[in-house]
């Protein structure tokens, strides 16, 4: 790897803000371009984080202090990516289900996501179904529903049904998770995926973006 | 057989009468409870402690008891948004389910959140005789027969996030381990001093402890735990055996915390509470660690208890009296308290497999 690309990589890693801000200053001042470094800096080293996260050797702390480096790049980024013309990968919507405030877990899918690329339409914890509806306009590709509470896991069911009810279904995948869902769970209500981390989810994610396009 | 010579074997590994049993509920799970049993209770149930008049869990056979002095008897304290002493504001969420509306009490906003407000926060003060009025009077009416544990959950991590914001304090962990060390000790400080009162009161054994586990992983690495947690833990345990050697100490973290439980041990723990099996599997931790815990839980409140039947219950009661309690070192209870989603059949299943069931 590119020496000014790995310093920015490593910065992400162990989510060192400073260095990462630093880094894109010194690579964008030696002409990388842009993309180049969203890729193979940024969205390389938060698909590593996720690995090690995987792999039982980062954990929620880790992963939370990699992701705000990485934002702190992307914010540099953002406004040149955009004069590039270089798109998110996908639009994702992500809520916690109505009747549900817990959020980390669907803070963390969401980051994750953001992390390689995908733009992300959080509409926060206790959502109705009517939400989720709404919020699926032409672009959005997948919703994500998250659920804490073994109590409130059927509204996740529900949520499905409305979105069905309203004939937007075939737009869009639908992936489910949180502490008590499983995958034979997710197949019950009819959602097209399951994952039990925020790294699996995003990676189970970025798999329908690449099947579809 | 007394409840409490029950627990006392079953913690000294031996196989009393039956395996000893514990259940907490939810307000409205106690309301349905009441009724069906045809019982008159004069307040509201808080499983957290507070108006807790042991009415139920008395009828019902159970052989612990539990009062909570501490941050966690801010749960379930009002039918409306709150804000607790502490400062930490709440609201009140309800959930469907086939047998009614309930209610949980869910923390919204963090005093702490704002880092110019920690120095000069002041958090409330444990040595106030009133926090320990129920428990002497508990103690008074009760300890001949029962087992009293003197609750202090939510001791260290859960306090401190709940005071900050969860994700904020994962941060402050993980990049500035002076304000985190600052920030930990407002709640293990108020706690410890609430534990060895209770323990200076009587209790037989104290119930400590944070949820540090999700369904599959730690939320945080066990090298962080060892930093920020363990030498509290190790302290609050050395402490309160110094007032009273012959207390016990239990444990509570949810989901699956199996790589911290050799440590756990290590510092003095005794028991370990509440074993969600679908985190960890109880048989598997039993082999592993059995020789040196007691292990408090196991009956499944994910799915076992609220999806399941009766039979699927009581099979469930059956195997861990196998698989876990052969030979004592088992409290059976559900890994939460019981909610409004659990049909009556089941809970009844699961207590009169437990009761009925001669070791």
């Amino acid at each position: 790897m590119d020496e000014k690309l790995k310093a920015i990589y490593d910065a992400v890693l162990v989510g060192h803000m400073e260095n990462v801000a630093a880094g894109i200053h010194v690579a964008l001042d030696a002409d990388k371009a842009p993309g180049d470094i969203l890729d193979n800096a940024l969205i390389s080293a938060m698909e590593e984080v996720g690995q090690l996260f995987e792999n039982g050797e980062y954990f929620v702390p880790e992963m939370l202090v990699a992701a705000r480096a990485m934002k702190v790049g992307m914010e540099i980024l953002r406004p040149l990516l955009v004069n590039c013309g270089i798109q998110p990968v996908g639009k994702v919507v992500v809520g916690t289900v109505k009747g549900d405030l817990h959020d980390i877990g669907k803070n963390l899918v969401a980051m994750m996501m953001e992390s390689i690329g995908f733009e992300i339409v959080d509409l926060g914890t206790d959502v109705p179904p009517d939400q989720f509806v709404a919020s699926i306009q032409e672009d959005v590709d997948v919703v994500g529903l998250s659920a804490l509470l073994t109590t409130i896991m059927p509204k996740m069911e529900e949520t499905i049904k409305a979105i069905e009810d309203a004939g937007l279904r075939d737009q869009v995948r639908i992936i489910v998770g949180g502490a008590p869902v499983t995958a034979d769970y997710a197949r019950q209500i009819g959602a097209d995926g399951y994952a039990p981390d925020a790294s699996q989810a995003a990676r189970l994610t970025k798999g329908f973006i690449v099947s579809v396009k | 057989m007394k409840p409490r010579d029950r627990v006392e074997m079953s913690l000294n590994r031996e196989r009393p009468d039956r395996c000893p049993m514990q259940i907490s509920f939810t307000p409205e799970f106690a309301e349905r409870l009441q009724a069906d049993m045809e019982i008159k209770g004069h307040q509201v149930h808080n499983p957290h402690g507070g108006g807790n008049t042991y009415e139920l869990e008395r009828a019902l056979g159970e052989d612990l008891l539990l009062t909570s002095v501490g941050w966690a008897n801010s749960y379930y304290m009002d039918d409306k948004p709150y804000t607790d002493e502490w400062g930490i504001g709440w609201t009140v969420q309800s959930y469907e389910t086939p047998f009614g509306t309930g209610h949980y009490t869910e923390i919204n906003s963090h005093p702490l959140a704002d880092e110019t407000a920690i120095s000069g926060y002041q958090p409330p003060d444990p040595n106030r005789p009133e926090l320990y009025t129920a428990s002497e009077q508990m103690l008074r009416d009760f300890k001949d027969e029962y087992w009293i544990v003197g609750v202090t959950v939510t001791t260290i991590f859960e306090t401190a996030w709940a005071l900050r914001g969860l994700e904020q304090m994962m941060l402050d962990m993980a990049t500035d381990p002076d304000l985190a060390d600052h920030l930990l000790d407002i709640p293990y400080q108020y706690h410890l001093t609430a534990a060895k009162k209770l323990v200076e009161m009587g209790v037989d054994m104290i119930w400590t402890g944070d949820d540090m586990g999700s369904q599959h992983q730690m939320l945080i690495s066990p090298r962080m735990w060892r930093r920020y947690f363990k030498p509290r833990m190790e302290n609050f345990i050395s402490e309160i055996k110094a007032i009273n050697p012959n207390v016990k100490v239990a444990y509570h973290t949810d989901g699956y915390v199996t790589p911290i439980i050799p440590e756990l041990i290590e510092i003095g723990l005794d028991v370990l509470n509440p074993i969600q099996p679908a985190c960890m599997d109880p048989a598997d931790i039993k082999k592993q660690f059995g020789d040196n815990l007691t292990f408090w839980g196991t009956i499944d409140e994910q799915k076992t208890l609220p999806f399941g039947d009766p039979e699927d219950v009581a099979n469930e009661v059956r195997q861990r009296l196998e698989t876990v309690g052969y030979d004592g070192g088992l409290i059976l209870a559900p890994t939460h308290h019981v909610q409004l989603d659990t049909p009556l059949e089941n809970f009844w299943a699961m207590v009169n497999t437990i009761t009925g069931t001669p070791y």
